[in-house]
């Protein structure tokens, strides 16, 4: 059996280029649709509570995935703590990033759920699993009802 | 958090008839091959069929596995494959659970022939990465929630940071022992024919090495890889007709932990830990620790291996380095380890690594491993594959005594 010694550049073999040229629009669901307004119209963070078990959901959402009842909405803080948190440094292409990005996964307050988001206003060395943090949020105007009207997480 | 296991219920089973592996095959791993998906699932086949002493007319039904649709660049990949895969005019079906296919698919193998549905069965693993630019890893952009996710543009290998620090942060454990792990396999590599990555590495090699996403360094990550990979599972009365040695299926498992990844504590695999029990109980084994001779836990990320051992109980939370440490889990240590090479070494073309995974435990146990087989007796052993969203475990337990 005989196999191409390591090829690193695709010029070199016979080959086409091509593209699958599609687009999406993704609609984001009744709970999500709660949710973001809520954030973009006021500023707060729901949740959603199992009138069964009485796990709290976050993200929201309209069923539990576990006994299968239905959920009611809860206000939260949107405050949180970090759980664990990743430094990047190279892209989604492996390029470099000019400024290493800070995500982390943070336990929300009052639930039993976390969110993925950027952490900010503070360096790399200082933070520590554990550590409480807050939103801050785009001003009202700016706001759209995406995740991303959050800027990022600070420490509180 | 609820971290318990034995969530899942109704493991009942009613077999058919026994399974037996009498064949594998594995094409080179390479960041970038010529060959098609097609051709490189042909010489995978071809080889197992030549191990087996087969020919493609006595195989009755095929399963394919291959990982998501856009390393490849084509929507419905298995159709794609279904020439070069021995498909064509036979019951033929693709499965797909990320990561964990390479072991998914051999369970899928498993149930066509423990059922009796069919006596002969070929399980053939596919990826072809390279054809994906700019950068396979770009793929993994859309396997995010496009709502919540996605919009902060996550990157798998970050994603995997955060497992790392959580892992390292409950159980204390240093960048260094999870390093060790890269140093093993690597070497280990070094026998391996299909090796990518195969090198003798050191510990400050691997800290030293460029940073992708803190903890995570580039000696931490397996490559991106093209490659193939084929095993032959059978009934009884055909094993008996084509050798003596036959390895068996002793037990099969696989659970999907809930997609909310972020809702789930990272530091232990839970979703392993109730495959594992799955294919245990199947297998009627109670002490993983002490009735497994030989593993092969999914190792993309070295701290993956050590999870994963944890996650099959082989080691207690928080024991898998300290075994590393001591030489355990070395190719001539009491629990050999990724004797293959594993993904770290040998590549990562994702559904293909049943070539290391599956395949590597079958030649270890039916003596075939040549340079790489290990020192002890061996008599059982594990292997395992975990992917999706962070979510699956895929065990199969295999044996060379009935
Ligand atoms: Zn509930």
């Amino acid at each position: 059996m005989v196999f191409n010694e390591k090829i690193v550049d695709a010029g070199e073999l016979k080959h086409i280029e091509g593209k699958i040229e599609l687009y999406w629009i993704y609609t984001s669901g009744e709970a999500g649709d709660r949710f973001f307004k809520a954030l973009k119209d006021e500023g707060k963070f729901l949740a959603a509570k199992c009138t069964c078990c009485g796990k709290t959901y976050f993200p929201p959402r309209i069923y539990c995935e576990y006994d299968f009842s239905e959920t009611e909405f809860v206000e939260i803080s949107g405050e949180g703590c970090v759980r664990a948190f990743a430094v990047a440094t190279l892209d989604n292409n492996e390029e470099s990033l000019k400024n290493p990005e800070i995500y982390a996964i943070i336990d929300m307050d009052g639930t039993d759920g976390c969110i993925i988001h950027l952490l900010g206003e503070m360096d790399a060395e200082d933070i520590r699993v554990g550590m409480k943090v807050k939103p801050v949020l785009k001003s009202k105007e700016e706001r759209e009802g995406r995740i991303t009207d959050i800027l990022y997480f600070k420490p509180v | 958090m609820l971290m318990e296991i034995e969530r899942i219920k109704g493991l009942n089973f009613h077999k058919k008839q026994d399974v037996a592996i009498v064949g594998a095959g594995i094409t080179t791993f390479k960041r970038r091959l010529n060959e098609t998906g097609k051709e490189l699932s042909y010489y995978a086949v071809k080889q197992a069929l030549e191990e087996a002493g087969l020919g493609i007319e006595d195989i009755e039904m095929v399963v394919m596995g291959s990982a998501p649709d856009a390393f490849d660049g084509l929507h419905m990949k298995g159709e794609y494959l279904l020439d070069g895969s021995g498909g064509s005019d036979r019951p033929y079906m693709r499965v797909f659970v990320g990561g964990g296919t390479g072991v998914f698919a051999p369970i899928a193998g498993y149930w066509h022939v423990a059922s009796g549905l069919a006596d002969v069965c070929l399980v053939v693993c596919e990826e072809k990465m390279s054809s994906c630019h700019p950068h396979p890893q770009s793929a993994f952009k859309y396997i995010w929630d496009p709502i919540l996710d996605r919009p902060l543009q996550p990157n798998l290998i970050w994603i995997f940071a955060l497992e790392m620090r959580r892992y390292m942060h409950v159980n204390n454990i240093k960048h260094e022992d999870i390093a060790l792990v890269s140093v093993k396999n690597k070497a280990n590599a070094l026998d391996h024919p299909a090796a990518q990555l195969a090198e003798r590495i050191t510990v400050e090699d691997v800290l030293n090495s460029e940073p992708m996403a803190l903890p995570v360094r580039r000696l931490d990550v397996s490559p991106p890889s093209d490659g193939a990979s084929a095993l032959i599972m059978v009934a009884p009365h055909i094993a008996r007709q084509l050798t003596d040695d036959p390895v068996w299926v002793a037990g099969v498992g696989w659970a999907l932990d809930t997609t909310w990844w972020t809702n789930r504590d990272l530091y232990f695999p839970r979703y392993v830990a109730e495959a594992a029990r799955m294919a245990y109980k199947m297998a009627h084994i109670t002490e993983p620790r002490k009735e497994i001779d030989v593993a092969e836990p999914y190792d993309p990320f070295d701290y993956k291996e050590l999870h994963h051992m944890e996650g099959l109980g082989l080691a207690r939370k928080g024991e898998a380095p300290i075994l590393t440490r001591e030489g355990v889990t070395a190719r001539d240590g009491d629990l050999p380890t990724c004797p293959s090479g594993g993904l770290l070494g040998v590549g990562n073309p994702i559904a293909a690594t049943m070539g290391v995974k599956v395949a590597e435990l079958y030649w270890q146990l039916a003596y075939r491993a040549g340079k790489r087989q290990v020192a002890k007796e061996v008599t059982r052993g594990v292997a395992q594959a975990w992917g999706d969203l962070m979510q699956v475990g895929t065990v199969v337990v295999l044996s060379n005594k009935r």
